[in-house]
Parts: C-alpha cells; sequence; structure tokens
C-alpha cells in the first residue's frame, strides 16, 4: 500500500487561497448588506451540514445494512464527514446574525403576531440554541467513536471495531433522521415561520444523502483519475455510487413533488403562499430550473446502465448533482431575503469559493495522516471484488 | 448466524447442503404429492370464512350499501380502511422481488416467490373494496375512460381515478413480474412430471422454456428493468393511496408527509403479514431449511425499520399539528389520542411502534414464537391506522352539530373477514399448485452455484 | 378430448425408442459450473456459431465466455415507456382540457401537476407489458413447444441439475464425430445426439380434426352463445341489477303517496318570502293609490342591455319587439296599444313597474316571472324604445 502517492501540497495551498478569498468576500459582503452576508453564510453553513453529517450518515449506513461495495469507499466518505467537527465553530457567527436571518426573533414582531406567539415555545432564541448544540454535540460525538473505530482497524484489523460501530450506526441512524429534521425546520423551514409542511424533514434529508453521494463521487473519481485511490478499485465499484445517487435523486424528486402537490391541489392560503413566494419574478425561472437540473437532466443522463459505470461522465454529473443541491437550498433559504426576485451577485460568490475551499484542505490534511482506502476492513476484499 | 461470517460473503442461504435434485424435490414436495389433513383444514377455516364475506357481500348487493354503517359524516369506514389496508400488504411483495433484488440481498430469494403471490393476491383482495363500495359494482365499467355513450370522460383531477390507474397497474405489472419469474420453474416443473394432464398444462405455460444461455441473457436483462420498474411503481400506488386523504383540506388528513409515511406504513404491514404466513408455511410445508430463521430475523430487522419510520411520521404530524398554529389541526390531533376513539389510535401507537421496538434484542428477533406474536400484532396495529385516520378524522366535522360516531354493523365485519378468507384461500391453493420458492432463483444463489473462473473477465 | 391429444404427444414425445428424425444436434451434459463456462469458451472459440448452452438457473460470466452481444431489451422498454407518458399526456390533455371541460374544485382543466400520477403509471405499464412480450415474442421467440430438445433425456438434466451444451448439424463447422470427442475432453458427463421429431404423415391423425373434437368445439360454441344470450337479455334485469329503472323520486304530473295531499311539493309556511322576490306593496291597489318611487336603477349599458333581455323574452309577444302593439300572437290574444302613446310616455316609471307588477285588463301580472330589478331594467329599456321612435330634432342637432 506504501506506493501509493499523496496527495500533492499544492492542493492545500489552492484550498487554502479558495477559503481566504472566499471569507474576505463575505467579510466584505458583511461590511455593505449584512443581512445578505448571514443568509450566504446560512447558505454555506447548511451545504456543508448537507454533505458533512450526510456522510456522516452513509458511513453509519453501511455498517447498518452490511453493504460491501462501498466499503472501498467508505474512507473518502469519512473525510467528506469529518465537516461535521468544523460545523461547531462554523456555527458561532451564525448566532450573531440569528436577528437578520429569522423573524421570530423580533419580539416586537411576535407581541403583535398571534401565531407567532402560539410557537414561541419552540422558536426562541434559548431553546433554538439548545436545540442547535444538541445536534451539533450528538453528531461529533458519534463521528469522533465511529471514526476512531474504523481508524484503528487500519492497524490491526480487528473485527471487533466493525462490530461495534454497526451498534453505533444502528443507534446513530433515528438520532440521525431526528436532528437532521430539527436542523431543517429550525434552520430553513422557520425563515418563513408562519409555514409549516411536514415533509420538510424528509425532503431535507433526501437532498443531503443525494449531496453526500454526490461528494463522494466527485472524490472518489477525482483521486481514482490522480492515481491517489488503490487501483484494485475498477469501474464497476462506480456503479454502485452512480445508481444510489441516481436512485436517492428520484426519492428526492418524489418528495419534492408529493409536497408541492398536496399544497397545490389543497390550495390552502397558509401553505400556499412559500410556493407563491417562489414563482415571484424571477424565483420562477429558478424553480423551474431546479426542476430541471435537479431532476429531469440527471434522470435522463444517468438512467441507463452504462452510464453509471462511466468515469468520465460521473465526473460531470456529481459535481453538476452538488450545483443541483446547491440550487435546491438556495431556493429553500434565499425567497426570505430576495423577495422580489432571485438575486446573484458577487457576495453569492463566497458560497463555492468557502465549501470548496475547505473540503480541498481536509482532504489534504486528512489524507496525509490516514489511508484512503480502510486497508484491514474485512468488508475490503469482497467490495473490490465487486463487479457486475 | 455469526457475524464475522456476514462481513466477508453471505450467509449460506440452506441450512444443510442440498444438490439441485434436492432442490427440485423439496420444493416440488407439496406440487407433486397428495393434500395432507393439515392442508385440508387449513383451507376448510379460510374458505369459510370466505362463504361468510360472499353471503354478507351478496346481501350487500341485494339490500344496497345501507347496511353497512357509513353514514355522515363518517362517509368513507371500513371499505376503504380494508382497502388500504391490503394494498399496503401487497407492498412487501413488491418491495422483497424488486427493491431487494436491486439491492442484490440474496435472502431474498427463499421467500421471493411467495411474498409475490401474496403481492397478487392482497391486491387482488383490495381492488374488491373499490369495487364494491360503489353500491353497483356491474357498472364500475364507467371507472374506465373509455369512449361510451354518455360522451363522458373520467374525471382525471381526482386521487381516486388515479387509485384506478395505480391499482389496476399494479395488479398487472406485479402478475406479469411474478409470471416471468414462474417461467423457468414451470419448465422444470414439465419435466418432471409424469401426470399428462399437469404436462400438459406445465407445458403451456412453460412456454416452451429451455434455460438457454441465449434466453437467460435477455430474461435477466428484462428481469432487472421490472424490479426497476416494481420500485418505483409500488411507492406510486401507496402514495396515491396517501393522495386520496391527502389531497383533502380535513384536519388530520390533509398533511404533506402522507405519501412517504404511508409508503412506510404499507411496507410495514406488508411484511408484518408475509411474516405471519411465512411462519405458519414453514411448518406446514416443511420448508424449515429454506425459509430460514436468518431470513425472518432478516424480516424482522425490517420490521423495526419501518415501524420506527412509521413512529417518525407519528411524530411529525403530532408536532406541526402544534407548530403550524392552526386550532382546527390541533383540535384534530388531541381528539386522536384523547377523544372518543383513543383507544384505536393507543393499538395503533404500541402495535406499530412500541411492540416491534422489541426486535432490538437479538434474542426476540430469532425467537419464532415471539416474532409470531409481535407480527399479529403489527398486522391489528395497522389496520387500526388506517381506521384512526379515516374515522377519527371524519366523526368530528367542522360543524359540531354533525359530530356522530361510527359503529361498524355484522356486515361490515363479515366482509372483511371475508377478505381474510378470499386472501388465506388463495394463498393455500397457490402452496398446492406452484411453487412457492423460486428454484432458478435459489440455485443460482447456492454454494458453488456460480463458476470461480471468468473467462474474458468483466474488464 | 384432452386425453386423446396428449396421448398423441406422449407418443412421440415420451416414447423410448429413438426417434426417427434427422440428426438436429449433439448435445453433452456437465456436471459442474466451472466445466460449462470452459466448454461455451471452447465451442465459440473454434468458430461453431449455431450452439446454445443450457443451464437451470442463468450463470455469471456464460455471455461472455458464449461471445454474446450485449441485449438491446433495455431499449425497447425505454421507448414503450416514452409512449406510455406521451400517451397518457395527450389523452388526459384532449380529454378534460378540450373534449370535456368541466369545473372541478376551481382548478384548472388540464394542469401537469394532478396529471403525473397516470402519466407515471401508463409509463410503466406500458414499458412493462411491450418488454415481457418482447422478451417472449421477439427476444426468445416462444413459446416454440416445438423444438426437438423438448421432452429429452437431455432436457430433463438442464431444466433440474446439470448443464448442457450442444451444437447444432446446421452449423457449417459441424462434424459429429469431432465435437463427441471435443464435448469428452472436456469432461462431459454424457453425450446424446438429438433427431428431430417426425411425424408419420399416413399414420398419425392430426387430433385437431377429430369429428369429436370439432364436434365437442361446436357444442362448446352454442352453449356459450345461450348462456352469453340469456345474461345479456334476462340475467341483467333482475333484481338487484335494475339499472335505476326504479328510484325513490315523485315523476312529474303524479300522485305522490308518501303525503296525504299528494301533492310531492310542499307548499312554503305562510309569509315565506322567496329571494330576490321582495313583495310589491300596492299590489292589487289602483293606479292613483301608488306612491311614486324613482328608478333605482342607473341607466348602463348593461341594465339595459338585461333590459332588452327581458322585454325580448316577456313583453315582446303580445307587445311587439319595438313596443307597437304588434303582436305575435296573430289573434290569439287581444292585440294591447301601443307603448308609444302619449300617455304611456308620459307614465312615471312606478306607473310603469305598477302595470307590470300588477297586470292591466288582460295584461296578467308578471310579478312572479320577472325579479325586481328586471322589470326596472325593462322600464329603463322601454324608456330607450320610446326616445328612438319619438325623437326630438335635439337629438339630431347634434350630428
Amino acid at each position: 500500500m506504501d506506493n501509493i502517492k499523496k496527495l500533492p501540497d499544492s492542493v492545500n495551498k489552492k484550498g487554502g487561497i479558495m477559503l481566504i478569498l472566499g471569507v474576505i468576500i463575505l467579510l466584505v459582503a458583511f461590511v455593505f448588506e449584512p443581512q445578505r452576508a448571514f443568509f450566504d453564510y446560512l447558505w454555506i453553513y447548511m451545504f456543508l451540514v448537507s454533505i458533512g453529517v450526510g456522510s456522516l450518515a452513509l458511513v453509519g449506513l453501511e455498517y447498518l445494512v452490511g453493504a460491501t461495495w462501498s466499503t472501498p469507499f467508505r474512507r473518502i466518505t469519512e473525510i467528506l464527514a469529518s465537516i461535521t467537527p468544523v460545523l461547531i465553530i462554523l456555527v458561532i457567527p451564525l448566532f450573531f446574525g440569528l436577528h437578520d436571518l429569522f423573524h421570530w426573533t423580533h419580539h416586537e414582531v411576535v407581541e403583535s403576531d398571534k401565531i407567532l406567539q402560539s410557537k414561541s415555545p419552540y422558536l426562541n432564541v434559548e431553546f433554538f440554541s439548545i436545540r442547535t448544540a444538541f445536534c451539533l454535540l450528538l453528531w461529533l460525538v458519534f463521528f469522533f467513536f465511529m471514526t476512531r473505530n474504523s481508524q484503528k482497524q487500519d492497524l490491526d484489523g480487528d473485527v471487533t471495531y466493525t462490530k461495534r460501530n454497526i451498534t453505533l450506526s444502528t443507534v446513530f441512524t433515528p438520532f440521525f433522521v431526528i436532528t437532521i429534521t430539527v436542523t431543517a425546520v429550525d434552520w430553513m423551514m422557520s425563515l418563513e415561520p408562519h409555514w409549516f409542511s411536514t415533509i420538510y424533514g424528509v425532503y431535507y434529508f433526501a437532498g443531503t444523502v443525494v449531496a453526500s453521494f454526490a461528494a463522494t463521487t466527485i472524490a472518489a473519481v477525482l483521486l481514482k483519475q490522480g492515481g491517489y485511490l488503490d487501483p484494485r478499485i475498477k469501474n464497476d465499484s462506480f456503479y454502485s455510487l452512480g445508481t444510489m445517487m441516481f436512485g436517492f435523486n428520484v426519492f428526492w424528486a418524489y418528495i419534492g413533488f408529493s409536497q408541492y402537490l398536496l399544497i397545490w391541489y389543497a390550495d390552502l392560503p397558509e401553505e400556499t403562499f412559500w410556493l407563491i413566494h417562489r414563482w415571484e419574478g424571477s424565483w420562477k425561472f429558478v424553480s423551474i430550473a431546479l426542476l430541471f437540473v435537479h431532476f429531469i437532466i440527471p434522470f435522463l443522463v444517468l438512467v441507463g446502465r452504462r452510464a453509471k459505470t462511466n468515469i468520465g461522465l460521473l465526473k460531470i454529473m456529481a459535481p453538476w448533482m452538488l450545483f443541483a443541491h446547491a440550487l435546491d437550498l438556495y431556493w429553500l433559504i434565499f425567497p426570505t431575503y430576495f423577495k422580489e426576485g432571485a438575486g446573484f451577485s458577487w457576495p453569492e460568490l463566497s458560497f463555492p469559493l468557502i465549501v470548496i475551499g475547505l473540503t480541498m484542505i481536509l482532504f489534504k490534511v486528512l489524507s496525509d495522516k490516514k489511508n484512503l482506502i480502510p486497508v484491514k476492513d474485512p468488508k475490503l476484499q469482497a467490495g473490490l471484488e465487486f463487479h457486475l | 448466524m455469526s457475524l464475522d461470517a456476514t462481513f466477508t460473503r453471505e450467509i449460506p442461504l440452506l441450512e444443510g447442503k442440498s444438490s439441485f435434485k434436492e432442490i427440485d424435490d423439496v420444493i416440488a414436495k407439496p406440487v407433486e404429492s397428495k393434500p395432507t389433513i393439515k392442508w385440508w383444514i387449513a383451507i376448510g377455516i379460510s374458505s369459510t370464512a370466505l362463504l361468510i364475506g360472499a353471503v354478507c357481500l351478496g346481501l350487500t348487493f341485494w339490500y344496497g350499501i345501507g347496511l353497512w354503517g357509513n353514514n355522515q359524516p363518517v362517509g368513507w369506514a371500513f371499505d376503504i380502511i380494508n382497502f388500504v389496508f391490503w394494498i399496503g400488504i401487497g407492498h412487501a411483495g413488491t418491495l422483497i422481488s424488486a427493491i431487494l433484488f436491486l439491492f442484490r440481498q440474496k435472502w431474498r430469494t427463499g421467500i421471493a416467490r411467495f411474498a409475490e403471490a401474496m403481492t397478487i393476491f392482497a391486491v387482488m383482495t383490495a381492488g374488491l373494496f373499490p369495487a364494491i363500495h360503489t353500491g353497483r359494482p356491474w357498472l364500475d365499467g364507467y371507472l374506465l375512460p373509455y369512449p361510451n355513450q354518455h360522451n363522458l370522460w373520467v374525471n382525471f383531477t381526482s386521487p381516486l381515478l388515479w387509485d384506478v390507474f395505480a391499482v389496476s397497474t399494479y395488479f398487472t405489472v406485479s402478475f406479469v413480474f411474478w409470471y416471468v419469474g414462474l417461467i423457468p420453474d414451470l419448465a422444470t416443473l414439465r419435466d418432471r412430471t409424469t401426470s399428462g394432464i399437469k404436462k400438459f398444462v406445465y407445458t403451456i405455460f412453460s412456454l416452451g422454456w429451455r434455460g438457454s444461455n441465449r434466453h437467460w441473457q435477455h430474461y435477466e436483462r428484462v428481469y432487472l428493468i421490472l424490479a426497476g420498474l416494481s420500485t418505483p411503481l409500488v411507492l406510486s400506488v401507496h402514495t396515491i393511496v396517501s393522495f386520496d386523504f391527502a389531497v383533502s383540506v380535513i384536519p388530520g388528513w390533509h398533511t404533506t408527509i402522507f405519501p412517504p409515511y404511508f409508503v412506510a406504513g404499507a411496507i410495514f404491514s406488508g411484511f408484518g403479514m408475509v411474516s405471519t404466513v411465512l411462519i405458519i408455511v414453514r411448518k406446514v410445508f416443511d420448508m424449515e431449511h429454506i425459509i430460514t430463521v436468518n431470513t425472518l430475523e432478516k424480516m424482522n430487522k425490517i420490521l423495526l425499520a419501518t415501524g420506527t419510520m412509521v413512529g417518525y411520521a407519528y411524530g411529525m404530524e403530532f408536532f406541526i399539528a402544534w407548530y403550524s398554529g392552526n386550532p382546527v389541526e390541533q383540535f384534530a390531533f388531541i381528539n386522536r389520542a384523547f377523544g372518543p376513539y383513543a383507544w384505536a389510535y393507543w393499538i395503533m401507537i404500541s402495535c406499530n411502534v412500541l411492540f416491534p421496538q422489541l426486535f432490538w434484542f437479538k434474542k426476540i428477533r430469532r425467537n419464532i414464537p415471539i416474532t409470531f406474536v409481535i407480527v399479529i400484532l403489527v398486522n391489528v396495529g395497522m389496520w387500526f391506522e388506517r381506521f384512526v385516520i379515516i374515522v377519527t378524522s371524519l366523526h368530528r366535522d367542522y360543524l359540531p352539530t354533525s359530530w356522530a360516531m361510527y359503529y361498524p354493523t355484522m356486515y361490515d365485519i363479515g366482509i372483511l373477514l371475508g377478505s381474510f378468507g378470499l386472501f388465506f384461500t388463495l394463498i393455500i391453493l397457490f402452496a398446492r399448485t406452484l411453487p412457492v420458492v423460486s428454484m432458478a432463483e435459489l440455485k443460482a444463489v447456492t454454494e458453488n452455484a456460480q463458476p470461480k473462473i471468468h473467462h474474458n473477465g468483466s474488464e | 378430448m384432452f386425453g386423446r391429444i396428449l396421448n398423441k404427444i406422449d407418443e412421440e414425445f415420451l416414447k423410448s425408442e429413438p426417434r426417427k428424425g434427422e440428426l438436429f444436434a449433439v448435445s453433452a451434459l456437465f456436471d459442474t459450473p466451472d466445466q460449462i463456462i470452459t466448454s461455451a469458451e471452447k465451442v465459440s472459440g473454434s468458430g461453431y456459431r449455431r450452439f446454445d448452452v443450457l443451464t437451470p438457473y442463468p450463470m455469471h460470466g456464460l455471455d461472455n465466455a458464449m461471445r454474446l452481444r450485449e441485449t438491446k431489451i433495455g431499449w425497447v422498454g425505454l421507448l414503450a415507456g416514452m409512449s406510455g407518458t406521451t400517451l397518457a399526456f395527450l389523452m388526459i390533455w384532449w380529454m378534460v382540457g378540450i373534449d370535456y371541460k368541466n369545473v372541478i374544485g376551481g382548478k384548472p382543466f388540464f394542469n401537469i401537476a394532478p396529471s403525473i400520477p397516470i402519466m407515471f403509471e401508463l409509463t410503466v405499464l406500458l414499458s412493462a407489458l411491450t418488454l415481457v412480450a418482447f422478451l417472449i415474442a421477439v427476444f426468445n421467440k416462444l413459446p416454440s413447444n416445438a423444438n426437438p430438445l423438448m421432452a429429452t433425456e437431455f432436457m430433463k438434466h438442464v431444466t433440474s441439475d446439470k448443464f448442457g451444451i450442444y451444437i447444432e448439424a446446421k452449423d457449417p463447422k459441424f462434424n459429429q464425430n469431432e465435437i463427441k470427442s471435443l464435448f469428452s475432453s472436456l469432461g462431459a458427463s454424457e453425450v446424446y445426439d438429438i433427431n428431430e421429431v417426425s411425424y408419420d404423415e399416413g399414420k398419425t391423425k392430426n387430433p385437431i380434426l377429430d369429428f369429436k373434437f370439432v364436434g365437442n368445439l361446436i357444442g362448446v360454441g352454442i352453449v356459450t352463445a345461450i348462456l352469453s344470450y340469456f345474461t345479456l337479455n334476462y340475467l341483467l334485469f333482475l333484481p338487484p341489477f335494475n339499472w335505476m329503472h326504479h328510484q325513490a323520486k315523485v315523476l312529474p304530473q303524479s300522485e305522490s303517496k308518501f303525503f296525504n295531499d299528494g301533492f310531492s311539493m310542499r307548499k312554503p309556511v305562510e309569509g315565506t318570502v322567496a329571494r330576490g322576490f321582495i313583495p310589491y306593496e300596492f299590489k292589487g291597489m289602483h293606479d292613483s293609490l301608488v306612491v311614486e318611487t324613482p328608478n333605482p336603477l342607473p341607466v348602463t349599458k348593461e341594465i339595459l342591455e338585461k333590459g332588452k333581455k327581458n322585454f325580448d323574452i316577456y313583453c315582446s309577444p303580445c307587445h311587439g319587439y319595438y313596443g307597437k302593439g304588434d303582436s305575435r300572437l296573430r289573434g290569439q290574444f287581444p292585440v294591447p296599444p301601443t307603448l308609444h302613446s302619449e300617455k304611456v310616455r308620459s307614465w312615471k316609471d312606478a306607473n310603469i313597474y305598477h302595470v307590470i307588477t300588477n297586470g292591466q285588463n288582460v295584461m296578467p301580472s308578471y310579478e312572479k316571472q320577472i325579479s325586481r330589478d328586471d322589470r326596472w331594467a325593462i322600464i329603463h329599456y322601454l324608456r330607450v324604445l320610446q326616445r328612438s321612435q319619438n325623437a326630438p330634432d335635439s337629438d339630431f342637432e347634434g350630428k
């Protein structure tokens, strides 16, 4: 395994430049339009939650269902999941912007609004902070133990680590579903505090899984093409990554359609206004674009069997799906800020710079310390032997 | 199951080494031998239930559906409860045969054929209820968009019409999927049998299948695509069933989580029923080494997962009802939990969410009698879930003057009993006429069934 | 009947002596998957084309070993699915958007969102059915029970526990002995010659033409026809199939058996006022007692059009379209005087309203037929008619 090369130092440099540039843009934006800067930052934060916590869930799912095909890629997913501890630092600036982001933090508004008053036992800054802290800590704990077990196994290949992780992931999965729902409701749904939808948590969950699969895929493809991965990983192994991305994307579309159809059909004013905001001015085009970018085009491209083993195609489609998820989050978050129509300008450029820069640095730093595949995992051989 | 074994290879499906010939012998035995006393008792019970249902149904046709307990404001009751219940049962079959196939779960092989047959019978039983609830089932042809003498077209905006399309598509596709899977086995039976009439029938239905690899090649691809088509189909069917309720503006019905929640519930109830039937069948037909405890344990895990998903949906509904700040919505849910039908609600919660939590313990997952009790409770709980959703949401109307209680009549209960009779009669007949486990698939996953050498590799 | 056909089949298929037909193929049975995959590789590698491998279950790697091209059947499913989507879309769009427009819940006649469920279902339905039909009939060319392999000892093994391979005699490279030795060298457990089934035309009469069989077929046909006739003409009209002929309602002009007085409709309670029919307070009074109220309606285009419509319906049969008293009833009813007389023109609106409401001479009351507002609108329109027939010169000076 020693002959596999390590990522070059330039990755760190490039990532660092992007990250710093992104942060500068965000700070400049904060000087000129503080509220907008906070919305941008929320967008970045939610996206990182998606791929970070989503990847953690994928690691858990692999243990839970006993999948073998994903074992060669698991370390990549684990590195992506190590965004989770970073989130604890990243969330702090957001708390200074609660007043800019959330309508329900304004006392004078709540006092004159009966509906918000009835929600205040849930939507108040104290309880909100406790919930966020709880979610972040829970993710951290599971992240810490699950990756540590996986790490240690690289040394001695002891099966008990796998057993422990199975137990951990069994406990983690229900918690993941609950925490991701709470996060979605708190940080995004409560941007429009009057609006409610029971499927919202599932909708965000579906998006996170697609994004995490896409992130794993693009990382795996780039590492494979750069020759940093074990050469025993063949193209057939990518088939399942493509299939899962495709499958969960269909699931996302199904959830999105269910939510839209039910609100459209019942036509109740307390629900429809949320969709109407997303049909205002140029938001109309964003909504239509979301349908095509997130569902129709990837569906048609990935539906064939050959498409999913075609690494060149996956190299395009995986970033495409990440872009689609970013668009989805943009569509969920920004109509509260841009009420007249969608807006995109230099402050929003901080999003790709920070996300990509941060991920690159994480990969460089962690891949120096870890093997890029779990070398002594008992399931690894079965995963490498996978063929269609 | 030893944990270590699962990491590196699949658990052997058959307990004890069986040669291909032995597999054929074991699976074909119920088809080729005379029925036992156990079988006659089973069919006697189920056909009695069927007969009771038939009499109640006959009386309903004669006098009209006024015999049922439905009345304002509970205009929908047992008919649609039973419909949703049975449709839900059907979902497990497709899940096992299609979704688990796509996920390459080999343990499904022992139970897939049976589960598919259950799907078909459950959908048939379910289809009965929309057909009879019209009161004049001989006029049900109007449900289809055909150019009729009145120049009328059906209402494409109505989710009830979507149901017509969804259920008939589901039945057709499940049936075709099942038949495609049967063809190789029918060929095996054709070449085994010595009876002239059986040979004639098998010859016709096996279509001259020879097991040619030039045929298998297309066959396998079609099977894969059919599995791929069935997977969204099975989701769509219960989604559309949930639309029947969720597109309305009735509190307790109109909530956006209904589609995935109904699908999870359907899979949950279906697995409950599959387990119930399998536990009986493996005893009656001596198939303990094909339908193994390992298989049942895996099914229990799925029951636990889907039961918890359903629990998530219950919780989410309650939370959002409170969070919405809508007093009507809040009342509907408080009334569910503490109103006159609270007993039904708590049966639902305990059977669907609480009892399956026992499956966290491995000892219980692998204990057949306890599993049997829990899966029966799951069936009960899922029936009550539909009862709770439908009856409690309707019996408290927007106008308190029209509030009323719903009581089923003996005809309602008789028809419900008859639906179980129909389902089980068909199952028992199926178990004696066709191979209940796919011989071809089972052979393909036994040890040493696949070559160790790969010519031309897959590169 | 079945027995006879079966006996004929069995005679040919199940008899133990060797068949008399020409050689169809040379076949061999193998015991292990590795053997068969090696043999398939060898046979396809040696240039044989008309050969096949028969296995009781699908085996990995055989397609490559036999050098088969990848199946194209997926495209059939895709095309059929896409036509299903399109057909469903066109069907819904035409039926509810064009041919039978109905307002349902205030929704648009045709909308894409509620059409998606059915579009999806038909996609799956068409795709699945076409795939299976193509699989059976086009790609695998089934049913083919006449294949010479049927009912051979070879066949009995390959559908159960062994793996078979055969090379057809029609293969250009076919050489019986060479192939036999090839199979033996590959480790075949059995090697068989398979002959075509030969029907001796003179001896075996086709059982389909058997008199008894044809007679039975005709008998079944007659019974089916009679049963269908009775079902469609008698059975379907027995109770409970009443086809809505008997309904719990009262037909017009028939006596009610439910109410003692025989009327099916009830009279409203004394003093009930129908909606839009406010009682006229000068009902039945002499003209002189009427307190004159001005016309409550403004003169607008809509009001005049409403007035014209109602005038044409209710007034014009007697008064004529222009109020000249030119009745269309052709003397069956007394002709009323013109409405353009000095007297009528000088009447106040309230007077005319009184006449319409109360009636005058032979003219009955129109209170029940024409609503209050419509009566006032008629009066506005009547004023227009009067002006048009008796226009003062000042009207033309503007020109």
